[in-house]
């Protein structure tokens, strides 16, 4: 190759292209865009977060869960993941706008996450009732870690539990208020999308011991809502609540023992009871037990870090995104009473 | 061909070299001396680090409770240290060094402002040093081989630019019309680093773009550093040094020609393959997958022009440690193309998208592909700067046979363990726990390669020790793999 000028012009030229066609026109078409919200200008999503999310994003990225842990929702079409019950719709550009740094990650040695906040038990994610606790939930579980943990913002919270659960679950295990429901977590994506596989395959906690209520449907009356589910050893928190995240996060095996996450101790301190033991110390049983007098308690960042994903939640519909179940956007409003009155809705094209 | 049949030429004395050309290059080659040292030095301390730290992470994958409880031994943190050394660490300043003394050599001039090198490789470690430091200590910012906090980034930043500036000031005393293969790929790299690095650090660092497009900015980063910058280094070593110990010009320049132009513009189109069903406009995924597909001429272009340079020359694999190392690398180019592309199509990414495949494909490219070849140069290069024959031929081949069947297994391992891996994820009936406990026997296979190549990497430090401490052999012939006299079969 004789002279300078062409070598450097096509070394430019190329990667020119590639930059412009790869990064700079997608920050054209996708870069800038606002959140959705409906007619009146209410229930927007998605919404800013701050405080302990944020943190609790560093906790995240400092300990590199997302070398494990993805967070993104392929459609049905693309892979199983709504059929694990990892999200009832697919994840979409518009869920990240306030994302930063973003996980969306390669890799699931562990399972996606995406949607963890919207497995909680119903009565995290909405300020606890008072006097619902039922003999499941333990005290740490249903009350300060929750309550301080849940740092969200209105349109999450405020949202129904869940929304396959909204969509055909009776009225009774969507009162959050109502005892059995807060005991007995309905597990989204459950009841819609059973009749496709059958198997164990909907439930979101397939990772964790065996469930056999998984196939169940939805049971009627509120004082048979349901076994408990998935199968649950006796004073054990719910499955992803605050706390059982917190003992998840100590001591992986205790809950699972095929799993092979690491255990973060490093983000609780053990040490001894003073007066009476702290709300916020972890239900540890067996070999992870503190000694007699001793406690285990979150430090904040682990706080953080669960705050965190309590509120990773991507189950509020999207316009331009079809759920899974049918469920149709309109669904979504935050009232839980007008959803549950009403039949369930049939599929109903995307929108 | 019979191995006795080919002239074994002491690689430096090539046919037409004459007497002046030879003073000249040895003279090009001892002002090489220091700065490329240096660099390599630097590069294996890192490789050996980042070895143990490979070990370490491979390790805890499958005994997830081996010193878990130490916030800065965590597998999040480990992981992340692991890859950058071996990225910035060892790869970056390997590939530098080597490239440092292939432009002196083709611009056949003695090197000028060894100071400009030799601070940059100062910064450089500082740089890497700082950036692991910070990464252990949580300061990680989670972009994939972006992860070096901001102030380890600028030190990088500051490192390179005298680097680059030292090049093109080199250009400027270039000797000769010509401008060879190597230096296209060499100029190639060390233009596009740069402004792949300024992008990636501005639109994810200081003007960072919005929502998913930092994950597209991510993985646009990954992937043209993989390609545009160590891809293109080990392409233009390998160019050099093929011919270079065969004693034979490349067989087709005009082939070296698309091979280059079109390896610049479709390769650096690809990455977005990574993301494949995520949430980006379904163009970007297929336009990349065009380009994966596209990439397929430079591979057969390179591939052909360096098959057709070494036929009949094969046998001289059995003797030159940089032929075996160098043939192997190049060959890994091929089979590192042909597994991208395959599970970047979108049947097939269905099944092994977030599975172990995509950690196989990283280390077929930054192993099997980039390390092989410069390991070969390396062997070609470290001799002529201290002035001694590597002692011990034994060595050499414990270091290829160990990185060759490491690498192999590696690869093997982790593409079988991760599209079981993925196939059971897209079988819903299957509890979640069923497909990490399918790929866990293949991890402890990962940690056997990784045995392996530990052993690999410790007996080439050792040896390269030796080199510097004016241990090697003074011999006026290099150090072969085999004995030249007492074989008389070719070919293995």
């Amino acid at each position: 190759m004789k002279g300078l000028a062409p070598l450097f012009l096509g070394i430019f030229g190329t990667f020119a292209f590639s930059w412009v066609g790869l990064t700079v026109i997608p920050n054209w078409q996708i870069g800038h865009l606002n959140p959705q919200s409906d007619e009146e200008g209410t229930d927007i999503y998605p919404q800013p977060q701050s405080g302990m999310f944020e943190r609790g994003a560093h906790v995240y990225t400092a300990n590199g869960c997302m070398y494990c842990h993805s967070q993104q929702v392929r459609a049905d079409y693309a892979g199983a993941d709504i059929e694990r019950g990892w999200g009832n719709r697919r994840s979409a550009p518009r869920d990240y706008i306030f994302e930063r740094p973003l996980f969306l990650a390669k890799m699931r040695m562990g399972q996606d996450i995406a949607n963890i906040g919207a497995r909680a038990p119903a009565e995290q994610q909405s300020p606890p009732p008072g006097g619902a606790a039922s003999p499941a939930t333990s005290p740490g579980g249903a009350t300060s870690p929750a309550a301080s943990a849940a740092p969200k913002s209105a349109a999450p919270a405020a949202a129904p539990a869940t929304q396959g659960a909204a969509a055909s679950s009776p009225p009774a295990t969507q009162q959050s208020a109502s005892p059995s429901a807060a005991g007995s977590p309905a597990p989204k994506g459950s009841p819609s999308a059973a009749p496709s596989t059958g198997v164990a395959s909907p439930s979101p906690g397939a990772m964790a011991n065996s469930s056999p209520g998984a196939t169940t449907t939805p049971s009627s009356g509120p004082q048979t809502a349901g076994p408990p589910w998935p199968e649950q050893t006796r004073g054990e928190p719910p499955m992803y609540s605050a706390a059982w995240h917190h003992v998840h996060l100590y001591s992986p095996r205790s809950i699972n023992l095929d799993s092979n996450m690491p255990s973060y101790r490093f983000l609780y301190e053990k040490r001894r009871i003073r007066d009476q033991r702290s709300a916020d110390a972890l239900q540890l049983t067996g070999s992870d037990a503190p000694p007699e007098g001793w406690e285990v308690i979150p430090t904040y960042d682990a706080k953080c870090l669960v705050a965190y994903l309590m509120a990773l939640n991507q189950s509020h519909p999207l316009n331009d995104v079809r759920s899974a179940g049918g469920a149709p956007a309109a669904s979504a409003a935050p009232s839980p009473a007008a959803a549950a009155g009403s039949p369930p809705p049939s599929p109903a094209p995307a929108k | 061909m019979n191995a006795t049949g080919i002239p074994l030429k002491e690689p430096s004395v090539s046919a037409a070299a004459g007497a002046t050309e030879q003073l000249e290059r040895a003279y090009i080659d001892a002002s090489t001396r220091v700065p490329v040292l240096m660099f390599y030095t630097s590069a294996i301390a890192w490789l050996v680090l980042g070895t143990l730290l490979a070990g370490f992470v491979s390790f805890k994958l499958h005994e997830p409770d081996l010193l878990s409880n130490i916030s800065f031994l965590t597998w999040g943190r480990v992981r992340p240290a692991h890859m950058n050394v071996m990225v910035y660490g060892w790869a970056s300043m390997a590939g530098m060094g080597t490239a440092i003394w292939l432009m002196a050599r083709l611009c056949r001039t003695v090197l000028r402002y060894p100071l400009l090198l030799v601070a940059a490789a100062g910064f450089w470690n500082l740089g890497v040093l700082l950036g692991v430091g910070g990464i252990l200590l949580g300061d990680s910012t989670g972009y994939q081989w972006l992860e070096f906090p901001g102030y380890a980034a600028i030190i990088l930043f500051v490192a390179y630019t005298l680097i680059a500036s030292w090049a093109v000031l080199m250009f400027r005393y270039r000797r000769g019309e010509q401008i060879y293969i190597t230096q296209w790929y060499l100029l190639g790299a060390f233009l596009w680093f740069p402004w792949l690095y300024a992008a990636g650090q501005l639109m994810l660092f200081v003007v960072p773009v919005q929502g998913v497009l930092q994950s597209a900015v991510g993985w646009w980063y990954a992937n043209n550093l993989l390609f545009l910058w160590f891809g293109a280094i080990a392409l233009g070593t390998a160019y050099y040094m093929i011919p270079k110990v065969i004693g034979r010009p490349v067989y087709s320049y005009h082939l070296a020609t698309i091979g280059f132009w079109t390896y610049a513009l479709f390769s650096s189109w690809t990455g977005m393959q990574r993301l494949v069903d995520g949430p980006f406009p379904a163009w970007m995924i297929t336009a990349s997958i065009a380009a994966m597909i596209l990439s397929m001429i430079p591979v057969a272009t390179v591939g052909l022009n360096h098959h057709m340079t070494m036929r009949g020359y094969f046998p001289l694999m059995r003797y030159s440690p940089t032929l075996r190392f160098t043939v192997f690398g190049a060959m890994s180019y091929t089979v590192f193309s042909v597994v991208g592309l395959l599970i970047s199509l979108r049947s097939v990414a269905r099944y092994v998208n977030f599975s172990q495949t995509s950690i196989a494909y990283s280390h077929l490219g930054l192993y099997a592909f980039f390390t092989m070849v410069i390991f070969g140069a390396m062997y070609y290069i470290v001799p002529r700067l201290v002035g001694r024959e590597w002692r011990y031929a034994s060595l050499i081949k414990l270091h290829f046979w160990a990185s060759a069947y490491g690498i192999g297994l590696m690869t093997l391992m982790l593409l079988a363990g991760g599209f079981l891996q993925g196939t059971d994820m897209e079988n819903p009936s299957l509890p979640f726990s069923e497909t990490v406990e399918t790929v866990l026997p293949y991890l402890r296979g990962r940690s056997l390669a990784g045995i392996l190549l530990t052993a690999a990497h410790f007996i080439f430090a050792y040896h390269f020790g030796l080199m510097l401490l004016g241990l090697g052999r003074t011999s006026t012939v290099p150090t072969f793999l085999n004995p030249v006299e007492t074989e008389t079969s070719g070919g293995h």
